[in-house]
């Protein structure tokens, strides 16, 4: 394990359970672009806030991946909006951190980078289709780790939403980046070791000309 | 699930397997071999397995303690006064006394043991501790086993075979390419004997059973180097060395195709709690996409199995995915013609039907009556006879738009008689595009296609299945092609 990924398990604000914000910093450290946001603690002052711009505000808890089914995100929030929407959060969800970031504005397509454990095989990466039809509609592919570019791109062509990468109706997606970005992913599952469980970055966005996480989940096994 | 469970992709005897690749070859050509459990008794498998092995021609002592003659042979009292030379024991005795016997052999220094009875890992706890037993020896001796809970052996070019259940021993006597390599018996020996009905080359059958020593890995090792050997067939259930038979496999496809039917989902982890991915560890998914990854082809079931191997066992690879077809009955060709432009699914390779050169129509005009079509599908209608069968061959294998062919070769016509297999074997042997046929002739098809797989024609009974072997051989091209495809 490198002595950045160690440092960054030591530094845990509970240990073993990295929290949306810290798993984003982790993904920053390795080259993935995340949005800008901060963590705020339950008697931290919204005002504060240093971020321009329309917002995000969720809440960031490791015990909660799925936020949306819990109602706990609040997209484009002006910053003006910021303080009334934090307390209705913490209203809620009281005693727990929320995370606000700025608000990212994406093409249509949203896609899942993952990294699992397969029982037969171990570690592995996934590429597939994020949103809310995937789990109806499945479009997602695997590769073992460590997972070239030549074989993420690979897994790019079986997947049906492929001919947006090469210029369907306009949409011209940057195919070679996301494969860097695949094959980022199974580095880091081989990085963290056995520490290693589950990796969601979901949803992956294109905005800007580059691939962003703008959210992502991270389980790690107990250290012995 | 067979035998012990075992962690992600680790493998029970990594370290031993590392510090020496297995030496097979005794054990698939053994001097002589030794049968514990053969009697005057009929009906037992020890005496089946014997009077097979007898077939073989090599020396075959059967182990007896009190009877001196066994199906005529003289028995030996025992495995220590069993004489030099015996390179295979087979064990055909309950789970208990086999390891008794195995034991004895072992310590004799017998290079490799097979051992039959089921009642070990598979049956509990007791079965458990017998099994736990065997898989020490190999430690301890210079004695590697094949099982146990296995059918064993057949390989028809060292004429060894221990299968003691009904198969199909004379049509595969003729031999051939495929290593077939099966986790269970009895799906291996009925798929393989099915497919033995319309022609099956077999370099070696191999009966996994339990696993407690040999498994895959060695198998796949051995036959990659085999130079008799083109294709290697698997029927796995559980892949204990999960890695590591990827990164073998993916050593081996370079040079030999290697398909596997991969039978028995893997219980996924606690689903509720997981994250989108971590639901899908030990998913189907998972196996198709480490199969492309380290350049495995995939089937969905024993025929397919089988089909592709015999298929990748024979045949040279397409440049391209273009395909031409000839049939003497238009419908079939239109069925056909559907078939390849049907997109596959996720994964396999795409087929493309070839648009023929203008001097390519022009030979099949030249050759065939008017109201035949000299388009693709070419169709050569009821009046075809085996010289336009040859000609529209010639012209499909001449057009540099054409990566495959196939051709329905249907007898029922008038003009065809049975040159046509000829016809169709002289055009296989010269050629470096791949020709499959597909024949219907009512009750007579599976005695047809036998005629041309001996004649070294790969054929099958169905549209369906003929275009299936196109993709696998195009989906094999692109292996070879892909960049690190097969790594």
């Amino acid at each position: 394990m490198s002595g950045s990924i160690a440092a960054w398990l030591v530094g845990l604000a509970t240990p073993d359970r990295p929290d949306e914000l810290e798993t984003k910093q982790l993904l920053a450290a390795a080259g993935i672009a995340v949005p800008r946001g901060l963590r705020l603690a339950p008697g931290d002052d919204p005002a504060a806030v240093p971020l321009v711009g329309p917002l995000v505000v969720k809440l960031c808890d490791p015990d909660v991946p799925h936020k949306t089914d819990l109602d706990a995100v609040r997209l484009g929030v002006a910053p003006a909006e910021l303080p009334a929407a934090v307390t209705a959060l913490r209203a809620r969800f009281p005693g727990k951190a929320l995370l606000v970031e700025e608000h990212i504005q994406a093409v249509e397509l949203e896609l899942i980078v993952g990294g699992l454990v397969d029982p037969a095989f171990g570690p592995a990466v996934m590429l597939g289709r994020g949103g809310i039809l995937s789990e109806l509609v499945p479009d997602v592919t695997f590769r073992l780790a460590p997972c070239s570019e030549a074989e993420a791109l690979g897994m790019l062509e079986e997947l049906a939403v492929a001919p947006l990468f090469r210029g369907y109706r306009g949409q011209r997606l940057d195919g070679p980046a996301l494969a860097h970005i695949v094959r980022t992913v199974g580095d880091l599952v081989l990085a963290l070791g056995d520490r290693f469980d589950q990796l969601d970055v979901n949803p992956l966005a294109f905005a800007a000309d580059r691939w962003i996480a703008l959210d992502a989940a991270l389980r790690l096994r107990l250290s012995a | 699930m067979r035998g012990g469970s075992v962690g992600p992709g680790q493998c029970p005897r990594y370290d031993l397997l590392m510090a020496s690749h297995a030496d097979l070859h005794a054990l698939l050509n053994p001097r002589a071999v030794a049968v514990i459990g053969a009697s005057s008794r009929s009906g037992q498998v020890g005496g089946v397995v014997l009077a097979r092995l007898l077939e073989g021609g090599r020396p075959v002592y059967p182990v007896h303690p009190d009877e001196s003659e066994v199906c005529g042979i003289r028995t030996v009292p025992s495995v220590d006064a069993l004489p030099d030379g015996v390179d295979l024991a087979v064990i055909a005795v309950g789970a208990a006394r086999a390891v008794e016997a195995a034991e004895a052999c072992a310590r004799l220094g017998i290079a490799h043991l097979l051992v039959i009875a089921a009642g070990f890992a598979e049956t509990g706890a007791a079965g458990r501790a017998l099994q736990e037993r065997l898989a020490a020896l190999p430690g301890r001796h210079p004695t590697r086993i094949l099982g146990p809970n296995t059918l064993g052996l057949h390989v028809p070019h060292t004429r060894l075979s221990t299968l003691f259940v009904e198969h199909a021993p004379e049509l595969l006597a003729r031999g051939g390419g495929v290593a077939f390599v099966t986790q269970s018996g009895s799906v291996g020996v009925e798929a393989v004997g099915l497919a033995a009905n319309i022609g099956f080359g077999l370099r070696a059958f191999v009966g996994l059973g339990n696993k407690c020593d040999l498994d895959e890995v060695d198998f796949l090792e051995h036959f990659a180097a085999d130079p008799g050997t083109t294709c290697l067939a698997f029927h796995l259930e559980n892949l204990d060395c999960g890695r590591r038979f990827l990164e073998a496999a993916a050593t081996a496809s370079r040079r030999k195709a290697v398909v596997v039917l991969k039978a028995g989902r893997t219980p996924a982890g606690a689903a509720a709690a997981s994250l989108h991915t971590g639901r899908l560890a030990g998913s189907d998914r998972v196996v198709d996409g480490a199969f492309r990854q380290f350049g495995i082809l995939r089937a969905a079931d024993d025929e397919a199995l089988c089909d592709a191997a015999r298929t990748l066992a024979a045949l040279p690879l397409p440049r391209g995915p273009r395909v031409g077809i000839i049939t003497p009955a238009g419908g079939y060709g239109v069925m056909a013609a559907d078939q390849v432009e049907t997109p596959p699914e996720r994964g396999a390779a795409r087929l493309a039907l070839a648009s023929l050169a203008g001097a390519t129509r022009e030979r099949i005009r030249a050759a065939t009556p008017p109201f035949a079509s000299a388009d693709n599908p070419v169709d050569l209608t009821a009046v075809a006879d085996d010289a336009m069968f040859a000609a529209a061959l010639d012209a499909l294998l001449d057009d540099d738009a054409v990566d495959i062919v196939l051709c329905g070769a249907f007898f029922a016509a008038h003009g065809v008689t049975d040159g046509l297999v000829d016809v169709l074997a002289e055009h296989v042997r010269g050629a470096r595009k791949p020709i499959l046929a597909f024949t219907l002739y009512g009750p007579k098809t599976e005695r047809y296609l036998r005629r041309l797989h001996e004649a070294g024609v790969v054929g099958f009974p169905s549209v369906a299945r003929v275009v299936r072997a196109a993709r696998v051989l195009v989906q094999r091209a692109g292996l070879l092609d892909a960049p690190g495809g097969a790594r």
